[in-house]
C-alpha cells in the first residue's frame, strides 16, 4: 500500500492465492484445508460477497427518487399516467442493472461482497407463456436432434449389416464347395480356405510325408464394401507341362479361367467406378463369388498337378533301373525321359501365366528348347520322326496330331495318377506295378502307332479299292485298324441246281499293334462252302504274322494283292473256268493246254500304283487273243503289263478270258 | 410408444424396459450369428471332404474339352469336304 504525497491512494492487491492454515502441530507441520475445485472456489467467493453496503446505498437513492417523483408526479400526474407504469418498470430495471454492474465490478476487483437478498420480480402472464413456449421449443429441438441421431444410427447399422451380409453370404456359398477354417490368431480373427487334401494321402503309404504346401491355405479378406476377397499369391500357380524334345510348339494351353476376368479378386483391383460404390447389386456379389471360385479351382488344380509331378519324380528316382524307365535329365522342376529309341519326353512344372513368359527352370544349352517363347505363340516345329522323310506333304497333319497327342498324353498322365491316389485312399494299397513305366510305354506306343497309321493312310490313299477302318481298343497300349477290300458286286450267277451261299463282299486285313509290336491278320479264307463238295476251294487259313515297320507296307500290299487274286479265283470258279492259284498269280487254263497267268506286282515305293498287274501270255499266235491296247514289254515278249487296274476292269478282263476259254462257261 | 410421448416425462421404468428389450434382441441376434459362423467352419470336416471327386471332375472336364476340340476339327473337315464337293 502506497501512500503518495498528493493524497491519491493506490491500492495494489496481492494476486497470489492465500492458503489459510487450518491447524499447526507442535512439530511444525502445517495443515491446510482440503483443496477446493474451481467451481467450489467460485461459489464460495460469490457467497462471501457482501452486498449490504450497496443495497443500503440503493435504498437511500430510491427513497430520494421516490420523494422527487412524488413531488413531480403530483404535478403532472394526469398527463403522464399512461407512461407511468412503463417508466416505473424501466427505472426499476435500470436499478437492478446498475446493482448488478456494481456487483460485477466489485467482484472483478477481487473484493468480497456479501449478497443479502435477491428478489425476483413477479412474472407477468405473457412471460409465463413465453417461458413455456421456450421450453417446448427446446424440447422439440432436442427430440429432433435425438431423432436424427437415431436415424443416423439405423442407417449405419443397415450399412454395416448389409456389408457383413455380403461377406458372410459369399463365405457360405463358397463354403459349400471349399473347406473353410477359422483362425483366432491372438487379436486378429480370420477365415482361410484350406485346399489341402489330407484324405488322398491316407493309407498304407505313411512313409510319404507330405506337408501342405504354403499355397494350400488361402487367407480370406474383406474389402471396404464387404465383398469377399482372397489374397492370391502372385506367380506361384504352376501346371504340369509335357513336351517332346525338340518340339517348340506351345502344347501347354493353360486354360486359365480367370484370364479374362480380373485375376486378383482382392479389393484393390475391383474395377468399380466410385459413383456406384454404395449400390453393390447381387450380380456384383455373384460375379465376385464366381471369380473367387475360379481362382480357387485353378489353385486346387495346380496343387494336384504339382503333387503328380512329385509322384512321378519319386517313381523315377526309386524305380529307375528296374522298371524300364530311362531318365536322362532331372532338375528342380524338370524331368526328361527317353521314350522308345528316338524321342525324349520332357515333363516340367511351368508357371501358368497366360500372357507372360514361360518360366521354366533349367534352360540348359544342351537342350535345344526355346522355352522363352510366350505361351500364345503358335510356332510349330516338325517332329523328328523317321517316316516324315518320305512324305513331306504329310508333315502338316503330323503337327496337328502332335499337339493333340501331347495334350491327350498329359491328361492321361494326370488321370492315371489320380486313379492311383483314389485307390490308395480307398483301399490303402497302391496299384501293382509302376505307373510311370506304364505311362512311358503308352507314350512309346502312341508315337509308334502314329507312324504305323501314317503308313496305312499312305497306302490307302494310293490304292483305290482299300478302305481304312480304325477300331477303338480302350487300352492305352493297343491299337488296331482294318484294311477293307471291297469287291464289286458281281451279278449273281446261278449255276446248275445249287445256290450260292452268301458271297463275301469284302476282305479284311487286320493290323494290331501291341506295345510296339505289329501283327497282321489277313483273311483269305472263303466263306463259300459249296455244299456240292466238289473240288472246291480248299479252305485257306487266316494268315497271322508279325512284322517290322519297314516291312509293313510290302506285307500289306502282298496281302491285299493275294486277296484280289483269291477273289478273282473264286469268280472264275463261279463261271466255270479252270483256274488255279498261286500266291500272287492266277493261272487260267486255256483250251489249247496253255496257261495264261495274271500276276500281281506290288511296289510300296511307287507313287502312283502300288499294285500293278501283268499278264503272262503263252506263245503268241496270230489269230490268238488280241490285246491291242496293252503294251508289250520289250524284255519279255510274253509278258504284258497292264498297269494298275480297278477291280471292275479286272473282273471284266476275267470275263473276257472266260469267253475265250470256252470251257462251257456261262456268261 | 404413447407413454414415451407423454407430456410429463415418461417413467423411467418404461424407458428402461424398452431399452432392455432392444438389448436382448441384439444379443439374441449376435449369438445366432456366432453359431452360424462357427457352423460354417465345421461343416466340412475331414470325412466329408470331396476334393478327390473335384479333381476327378476337373480331369473329366479336360478330357471333354479335348474331345470337343477334336470333334469340332472333324466337323470343320467335313464341312470343307462337302463345300468342295
Amino acid at each position: 500500500m502506497e501512500v503518495e504525497r498528493n493524497k491519491r491512494m493506490r491500492i495494489d492487491v496481492d494476486k497470489l492465492p492465500m492458503k489459510r492454515l487450518l491447524a499447526i502441530d507442535e512439530i511444525g507441520n502445517e495443515q491446510f484445508p482440503p483443496e477446493k475445485s474451481n467451481e467450489e472456489q467460485r461459489l464460495s467467493a460469490i457467497h462471501r460477497i457482501d452486498f449490504s453496503l450497496v443495497v443500503e446505498k440503493e435504498k437511500e437513492k430510491e427513497k430520494e427518487e421516490k420523494d422527487k417523483e412524488l413531488s413531480k408526479s403530483k404535478d403532472g400526474q394526469q398527463q403522464q399516467q399512461p407512461w407511468q407504469g412503463l417508466m416505473e418498470n424501466l427505472r426499476q430495471a435500470q436499478h437492478e442493472l446498475s446493482v448488478i454492474l456494481d456487483l460485477i465490478s466489485t467482484v472483478e476487483a477481487n473484493d468480497s461482497v456479501a449478497v443479502a437478498l435477491m428478489q425476483r420480480p413477479k412474472p407477468l402472464p405473457n412471460e409465463a407463456l413465453a417461458d413455456f413456449a421456450v421450453s417446448a421449443a427446446t424440447k422439440v429441438q432436442r427430440l429432433r436432434h435425438l431423432g436424427r441421431y437415431f436415424k443416423q444410427c439405423s442407417k449405419t447399422m443397415e450399412q454395416q449389416v448389409s456389408k457383413e451380409a455380403r461377406f458372410y453370404g459369399s463365405l457360405i456359398r463358397l463354403q459349400q464347395n471349399w473347406k473353410v477354417k477359422r483362425q483366432r490368431m491372438g487379436i486378429s480373427e480370420g477365415f482361410t480356405f484350406d485346399l489341402f487334401d489330407s484324405r488322398s494321402l491316407s493309407g498304407a503309404d505313411s512313409t510319404v510325408l507330405t506337408r501342405p504346401s504354403p499355397m494350400s491355405t488361402i487367407i480370406i479378406d474383406q474389402d471396404a464394401f464387404g465383398m469377399l476377397a482372397i489374397q492370391l499369391p502372385q506367380k506361384s500357380c504352376r501346371t504340369l507341362c509335357l513336351k517332346f524334345l525338340g518340339d517348340d510348339s506351345s502344347t501347354c494351353r493353360i486354360k486359365n479361367n480367370t484370364s479374362e476376368k480380373n485375376a486378383s479378386s482382392s479389393g484393390s483391383d475391383i474395377a468399380q467406378p466410385p459413383s456406384v460404390k454404395e449400390i453393390l447389386s447381387d450380380e456384383d456379389v455373384s460375379g465376385c463369388i464366381g471369380t473367387t471360385h475360379s481362382i480357387l479351382r485353378d489353385i486346387h488344380r495346380s496343387l494336384f498337378e504339382e503333387k503328380v509331378f512329385e509322384m512321378v519324380n519319386r517313381e523315377a528316382f526309386n524305380n529307375q533301373s528296374s522298371q524300364g524307365i530311362n531318365v536322362t535329365g532331372m532338375r528342380q522342376d524338370f524331368l526328361q525321359l527317353v521314350i522308345g529309341q528316338d524321342s525324349s519326353l520332357c515333363l516340367s512344372l511351368v508357371l501358368s501365366e497366360p500372357e507372360g513368359e514361360y518360366k521354366e527352370n533349367g534352360k540348359d544349352g544342351s537342350y535345344n528348347e526355346d522355352s522363352s517363347e510366350s505361351g500364345s505363340s503358335s510356332a510349330l516345329a516338325p517332329i523328328l520322326l523317321p517316316t516324315d522323310d518320305k512324305n513331306p506333304t504329310r508333315s502338316f497333319s503330323k503337327l496337328a496330331l502332335s499337339s493333340k497327342l501331347v495334350l491327350s498324353l498329359q491328361i492321361y498322365l494326370l488321370s492315371i495318377f489320380h486313379q492311383e491316389t483314389l485307390s490308395r485312399a480307398k483301399e490303402g494299397h497302391s496299384s501293382c506295378g509302376s505307373l510311370l513305366a506304364h505311362f512311358c510305354m503308352s507314350v512309346a506306343h502312341r508315337v509308334f502307332s502314329n507312324k504305323v497309321l501314317s503308313i496305312l493312310e499312305n497306302l490307302v490313299s494310293r490304292v483305290s479299292y482299300i478302305e481304312l477302318v480304325s477300331h477303338p481298343t480302350w487300352h492305352s497300349r493297343t491299337s488296331s485298324w482294318s484294311l477293307r477290300l471291297k469287291v464289286p458286286e458281281a451279278s449273281s450267277v446261278f449255276d446248275g441246281g445249287y445256290q450260292k451261299q452268301t458271297k463275301r463282299s469284302q476282305f479284311l486285313t487286320k493290323v494290331v499293334i501291341k506295345d510296339g509290336q505289329i501283327s497282321l491278320r489277313g483273311q483269305s479264307s472263303a466263306t463259300i462252302v459249296a455244299s456240292f463238295a466238289g473240288d472246291a476251294t480248299e479252305p485257306h487259313s487266316i494268315n497271322t504274322y508279325t512284322c517290322d515297320l519297314e516291312d509293313l507296307p510290302m506285307l500289306i500290299l502282298h496281302q491285299v494283292a493275294s486277296q484280289v487274286i483269291q477273289w478273282l479265283h473264286e469268280e472264275a470258279l463261279v463261271v466255270g473256268m479252270k483256274t488255279s492259284r498261286d500266291l500272287l498269280c492266277l493261272n487260267v487254263d486255256l483250251e489249247q493246254g496253255d496257261t495264261l497267268s495274271l500276276m500281281a506286282r506290288v511296289d510300296p515305293d511307287d507313287a502312283s500304283a502300288c499294285i500293278s498287274w501283268a499278264l503272262a501270255i503263252p506263245a503268241v499266235t496270230d489269230d490268238a487273243v488280241n490285246f491291242s491296247f496293252y503294251q508289250t514289254d520289250s524284255d519279255n515278249p510274253g509278258l504284258k503289263f497292264l498297269g494298275s487296274l480297278s477291280l471292275e476292269s479286272l473282273y471284266s478282263a476275267l470275263m473276257d478270258l472266260a469267253n475265250f476259254c470256252g470251257n462251257g462257261a456261262v456268261c | 410408444m404413447d407413454e414415451l410421448g407423454n407430456a410429463s416425462a415418461p417413467k423411467t421404468e418404461v424407458l428402461a424396459s424398452h431399452c432392455r428389450d432392444f438389448m436382448i434382441a441384439i444379443k439374441e441376434i449376435q449369438t445366432m450369428l456366432r453359431e452360424e459362423i462357427r457352423s460354417t467352419c465345421e461343416y466340412r470336416p475331414f470325412e466329408k471332404c470331396d476334393y478327390n471327386s473335384r479333381i476327378s471332375n476337373e480331369i473329366c472336364c479336360k478330357k471333354l474339352e479335348h474331345i470337343i476340340e477334336q470333334l469340332d476339327a472333324m466337323q470343320q473337315n467335313i464341312d470343307q469336304c462337302s463345300n468342295s464337293i
